[in-house]
């Protein structure tokens, strides 16, 4: 069932990582400055307006200005600038090399995710959504296969831009297992409105277990079968979309591979059923306009059942 | 003709409960049932793989297969194929409770829409 | 005080004069100044009305705009409707941000400036009427066209920062994004118009006395703002066409596989654009310091405070530009001085706030609709700032960045600091222009509609921000929390538009617009636009002595009217105004003014023609109207620079000075100085371009030409440049009135073929070297800037041809001369720009 990915408390003041809680703390301090000083300011317009002479007086000279307007905002924002500066090198202190680490390449209109081994080699894929162990950080390798995309996901930490041409690097880690919603944070045209993922944080010991079972899935032959195979290929589906260990090897959209396992479906707007892989194989135009998937309206609803069928056991 | 065209319309079947109506709404969209059906009150997806449900609660039979009853409905929203075979209407992983506010809400479904 | 031009002081004993003025004066001095009858309007230069169509455009781009965001608002009221498609809604926001921008926003604080500079001057106009009217007709007529693009379903979507590659060819493959890049680029002509006009009224035409330190800080402002203008609006100009390039002739300025950087576009711009929105605030920061200064009954407190604030402002915000671009992935190093510079850049606006609160509590408040909006746009712009400072901290604005949190901060300071002064500004002085006052009832309603509205639409969207909705989306998710929010801000925007609706009302009801009987000083201000003025403005232009002349001399209003200062007639019967000394303005000659003329507007046409044409790709179309764009052009420069037969006279009070010079001290001398600022600023902006791209991607370099060849090149600018220098000292050697013969028009001829040449010769040695415009990031930034040196030199050239034509008809005599001056020096700067461009992409990297 679709949880809702995220809604009261807002993320931003909703951590749940340790990058993400440090700039939570700004936040409150930041949103607390702010009341203050509009009080204040305020406060002073009423004394100007309508105080008693004697404040009025003091408040009408060039001092007022000095005090108001260059000492007390140098000092605070001076104040400001120096724990800005320190958490920015805190945030992006020097990545240690040995973070597990996920490329996560922004198209239009999803996020294609490929786990790496330490030596740079992709060992798995997947598409809109990423696993993370808790407590431990990931570094994520964020690249664009189009246009400028970007990566967020609010209770983990900010965001960054995903730019063709360039690898960024974004650190991020939970620090409580759980779901967190991601979206695309970079207007990239057409639907950019529905371009979002999933960011999955398991317990270290569900998170090994999670890995052994999608490498060992990789390892052994894949042997699901039923009329939804024969008509995956025969509809050229396989032409976009690969299946590992099936001649399915298409790279143009996501990979189908854990499809099945797969939280949400078209990057991140709708719950995983098969009732919903139906709709979306069938009328993706309609879900989600201008996505670069067309509508499948030609199969009969036994033949998207059949489909459907076969894609759930993508594991 | 004139007669019939005289007569008030049709009061809706069902008197459903407006909070588990409501409730049922959430229920409708976070399990996506408009990627496959246009459902009234739900402005998206307005999916056309499966039927539009306008008027639904006028409809006597569910699927053309069985009498349009609240518990009815609840069992086929949860595994179509078991109430009326060859459905190709594929099991939705909601719980009965959750079955039960889908119900309602469409049951609220007037027509009018 | 000492003598600015040895202009002797003593001499302003003189003033108010005494003696009566002759029979006759004032009615010559209407003759000359009298109204346009009919179609004779469409030929008005005048700043009375020039101005206030520029206002009232301004006004209509705003309610258009403001119509686009009650069309998004509706269909963002709750989760994924309807109402406006993925594709309309796209082409919405990107027009309601573009045309608030630049449409609207500096366009007004422009006309504003307008219409009240010279009569905060007590000019009788600004120096180059028919450019004002030009700058008008072409942003009229370019920006009508522009919004029109929506009703055939054309209109750009790519947002108003049109960030590539998203607007690349491959991305975009229709002409929307032409739309913009040809439409916008081609508006920002006029605003650039109108900065090299402002600078020159502020700094040469102030009523004599009105030294730097008595002008008006709304004088201030703008000088500020035309500076500002000047430096940053070609950035955006050049990016723009490099985008166009790059879309219609494959030069891969932005694409990351030739070389090319999207950043480079970003850097290009928010150079542009950060500083366009203190180009916006800064004149409305003026006015409110005037309406402050009002409606207390004092002085402002705390003057050269709030100005050296406002040169404090436009100084630092040149260097925040990349505070857009935190999440760009930039260097730690870089981000932390951007933040730096942004957390310093808000000091100077705190500055001004306080300088507003404390004249307030100097003086004694008098609330009206204007005393209202004032109050309101403290509190307002003082929010948006406080969120500014939030944004301005990295870690902060990794989170929010690009949410909903932004939109709420940037409206914040642009409803509060440009919308609500302005607002005020057209109540308090709507009395300059309208026969009645507007209605102060009416106004309570506007104002608290507006106010009420800004909250309930742009407050929610702090929280909206934080619950993660991002910019930019045509619809948002059901369950994310983001309903009720959106549904209030949708409320609110209608609350805010009624409140518009109302003032509209109130203009329809009330607002008469005069140039001769206006409702007057209804608020008691100080400042001499409102002395008593006809279509020439004041009928004797003053003699100041403080900074609020009105409260300071009481009996200046009736002197003025009865001729007893500067000026009170025509002395050439002609239009005139006087032109002072920068610092101190003294009074060094008198100008002649050009009365109404079709060419500007013509001129205007055309050249929107030009550039729509492109647009739609109707070449044959654009070229024609290049053609007919030069010819009214030189027919309008045809009338300039004429003998003149009275070479001095008597500008009042016995004091004799001549009447037009010419050289280093004339207006048009530092009016072609600004031009030439804006020239070299693309050059500069195009030439950074060319290093970033090259510290990005060096793999992709090849080798310069020759040595030998750069050195030829070199040789031959240089000799360009001497044959312009050489033409004006030509003409020196003739008397006065005299005709040298054909040397000082062939000698500036010479160097302008000689440039040809040079560049001929640079074109031809890269593609020889074996560079291609299309190749990579290289090829296009040396072609690019060859290109644009190539567009200096083809004007050279059009120059040096309408020069030889003047001086064939006898026109061009000595010792010196306007057109030659102008003439030669553009020609010696397309020399110079050639040499530094040239032989900073032939020697850096090197061989």
């Amino acid at each position: 069932m679709f949880e809702a990915l995220w809604g009261w408390p807002p993320p931003i003041l909703d951590p749940a990582g340790p990058y993400a809680e440090k700039v939570t703390v700004l936040a409150w301090v930041l949103i607390a400055l702010a009341v203050i000083v509009t009080l204040i300011v305020c406060a002073a317009l009423y004394v100007a307006i309508k105080g008693p002479a004697p404040l009025k007086r003091r408040l009408g000279g060039e001092s007022a200005i000095w005090i108001g307007g260059i000492a007390f905002p140098g000092v605070v924002l001076t104040a400001l600038l120096i724990w800005g500066l320190t958490l920015t090198a805190d945030l992006t202190s020097d990545i240690t090399g040995d973070e597990p680490r996920i490329r996560v390449t922004g198209e239009m209109w999803w996020f294609r995710v490929q786990y790496l081994d330490p030596a740079g080699r992709v060992v798995m894929e997947d598409a809109n959504e990423i696993h993370l162990p808790v407590g431990q950080p990931v570094v994520l390798e964020l690249r664009s296969a189009d246009v400028i995309h970007n990566f967020w996901v609010p209770h983990l930490s900010g965001k960054k831009d995903m730019v063709p041409g360039r690898t960024n690097l974004l650190r991020v880690q939970a620090d409580k297992s759980g779901q967190f919603g991601g979206v695309c944070a970079e207007y990239c045209g057409g639907p950019h409105a529905l371009m979002g993922f999933v960011a999955i944080a398991h317990t270290p010991a569900d998170y090994a277990r999670w890995q052994q079972g999608r490498m060992a899935r990789l390892a052994t032959a894949n042997t699901s079968a039923g009329p939804g195979r024969q008509l995956f290929m025969a509809s050229g589906c396989g032409a976009c979309h690969r299946v590992a260990g099936t001649e399915a090897n298409g790279l143009a959209g996501p990979d189908l591979t854990h499809v099945g396992t797969r939280a949400t479906l078209g990057a991140g707007i709708l719950p995983n059923h098969r009732g919903t892989l139906m709709g979306w194989i069938g009328d993706s135009q309609g879900i989600k306009p201008g996505n670069r998937m067309p509508s499948y309206d030609m199969l009969s609803a036994a033949e998207l059942t059949a489909i459907a069928r076969w894609l759930e056991q993508q594991q | 003709m004139l007669v019939t065209a005289c007569k008030p319309p049709e009061e809706p079947r069902y008197v459903p409960d407006s909070t588990l109506a409501e409730q049922g709404r959430t229920v409708i969209e976070q399990a996506g049932c408009a990627a496959c059906h246009v459902v009234p009150g739900i402005s998206w997806p307005a999916g056309r793989i499966g039927p539009s449900l306008k008027g639904f609660d006028d409809i006597g039979l569910i699927a053309g297969a069985v009498p349009n009853t609240a518990e009815n409905l609840a069992a086929f929203l949860r595994n179509a194929p078991a109430v009326k075979p060859g459905s190709t209407m594929p099991p939705i992983p909601i719980s009965e409770e959750q079955a039960r506010a889908a119900a309602a809400y469409l049951y609220g479904i007037d027509g009018d829409v | 005080m000492k003598s600015e031009t040895g202009f002797d002081h003593a001499l302003y004993d003189r003033f108010p004069t005494t003696r009566p003025r002759p029979e006759g004066e004032l009615a010559e001095l209407e003759q000359i100044w009298c109204a346009p009858k009919g179609w004779e309007y469409l030929k008005a230069v005048n700043n009375n009305y020039i101005g206030f169509i520029y206002v009232v455009t301004a006004l209509c781009f705003f309610l258009a705009a403001g119509i686009l965001s009650l069309g998004m608002r509706v269909q963002l009221a709750a989760p994924m409707l309807d109402f406006l498609p993925q594709d309309t809604y796209n082409q919405f926001f990107t027009m309601h941000g573009t045309v608030m921008m630049f449409l609207f926003a500096v366009p007004m604080v422009e006309a504003i400036g307008v219409m009240l500079l010279p009569q905060m001057l007590a000019a009788r106009d600004l120096p180059f009427p028919r450019l004002s009217a030009y700058a008008f007709w072409a942003y009229a007529v370019g920006g009508g066209f522009f919004f029109c693009s929506l009703f055939i379903g054309l209109a750009p979507d790519g947002g108003w920062f049109m960030y590539p590659p998203l607007t690349s060819l491959q991305y975009s493959p229709g002409i929307n994004t032409d739309m913009w890049l040809l439409g916008i680029g081609f508006i920002e002509i006029s605003a650039i118009a109108g900065a090299v006009e402002i600078i020159v009224g502020v700094l040469r035409t102030r009523a004599p006395g009105m030294t730097l330190d008595r002008m008006p800080i709304f004088v201030w402002a703008m000088l500020a703002f035309a500076v500002m203008i000047l430096i940053a609006f070609p950035s955006v100009i050049l990016c723009t066409l490099l985008l166009e390039l790059e879309r219609a002739f494959n030069w891969p300025f932005f694409d990351p596989t030739r070389g090319g950087d999207p950043m480079l576009w970003q850097h290009l711009f928010w150079f542009f654009g950060h500083p366009e929105v203190y180009i916006i605030f800064l004149p409305a920061a003026g006015l409110m310091s005037m309406m402050v200064s009002t409606i207390a009954q004092t002085p402002l407190v705390g003057y050269r405070l709030n100005v050296l604030a406002i040169v404090a402002t436009a100084f630092i915000s040149f260097g925040v530009w990349a505070h857009h671009m935190f999440a760009t992935g930039m260097p730690r190093v870089s981000t932390g001085y951007f933040s730096a510079a942004s957390m310093a850049v808000s000091l100077p606006a705190g500055i001004q706030v306080f300088c507003w609160i404390a004249t307030l509590a100097a003086g004694k408040l008098r609330w009206s609709t204007p005393a209202l909006f004032i109050v309101g746009a403290v509190l307002i712009f003082t929010m948006g700032g406080l969120t500014g400072v939030m944004v301005g901290m990295v870690p902060f604005d990794w989170q929010v960045h690009d949410t909903y949190f932004v939109v709420a901060h940037f409206h914040y300071v642009l409803i509060g600091g440009m919308v609500f002064p302005v607002f005020g500004a057209f109540y308090y002085w709507a009395g300059m222009t309208s026969r009645k006052p507007l209605s102060e009832t009416l106004g309570r309603w506007t104002f608290w509609l507006m106010f009420a509205g800004l909250h309930i639409t742009f407050l929610p969207m702090h929280l909206t921000g934080f619950m993660g909705m991002p910019r930019r989306v045509y619809t948002y998710l059901p369950d994310r929390g983001l309903d009720l929010l959106n549904m209030i801000s949708t409320a609110g925007s209608f609350v805010m538009a009624a409140g518009v609706l109302v003032f509209l009302i109130d203009c329809a009801r009330n607002f008469r617009f005069t140039t001769q009987n206006d409702a007057g000083n209804i608020y008691n201000a100080g400042t001499l636009e409102w002395l008593p003025t006809g279509l020439y403005s004041t009928r004797s232009i003053p003699l100041v002595r403080g900074r609020n002349p009105l409260w300071e001399q009481p009996d200046l209003a009736k002197e003025v009217e009865d001729g007893r200062y500067f000026l009170p007639g025509s002395i050439t019967g002609l239009r005139e105004t006087l032109i002072t000394s920068p610092i101190n303005a003294e009074p060094q000659y008198v100008q002649l003014m050009p009365g109404p003329s079709p060419w500007p507007l013509a001129s205007a046409v055309f050249t929107a023609g030009i550039f729509l044409a492109l647009t739609v790709q109707a070449y044959a179309f654009s070229a024609v109207s290049c053609v007919f764009m030069l010819w009214a052009t030189l027919r309008w420069l045809w009338e300039t620079d004429r003998p003149i037969r009275l070479k001095e006279g008597d500008i009042g009070g016995g004091i004799v000075l001549p009447i037009t010079i010419t050289g280093r001290h004339s207006h048009s001398w530092w009016a072609l100085n600004a031009t030439l600022v804006v020239i070299a600023m693309i050059a500069l902006m195009a030439l950074f371009g060319y290093l970033y791209l090259y510290g990005i991607h060096p793999e992709v370099w090849i080798a310069p030409p020759a040595l030998l060849q750069t050195a030829g090149i070199a040789a031959l600018l240089l000799l360009a440049f001497g044959a312009a220098w050489l033409s004006r000292i030509l003409l020196a050697r003739s008397a006065l009135g005299e005709f040298p013969g054909q040397g000082p028009w062939m000698s500036a001829a010479a160097g302008a073929v000689l440039v040809t040449l040079a560049l001929y010769w640079d074109v031809t040695g890269w593609l020889g070297a074996g560079l291609q415009p299309t190749a990579t990031g290289q090829g296009a930034t040396v072609f690019a800037l060859l290109a644009h040196q190539g567009m200096c030199v083809v004007t050279g050239i059009i120059m040096a041809a309408y020069l030889g034509w003047r001086s064939g008809r006898g026109l061009l005599t000595g010792p010196a001369n306007v057109t030659l001056d102008v003439v030669a020096r553009w020609i010696g700067y397309c020399a110079v720009q050639g040499l530094v461009a040239s032989l900073v992409m032939r020697l850096f990297p090197g061989g």
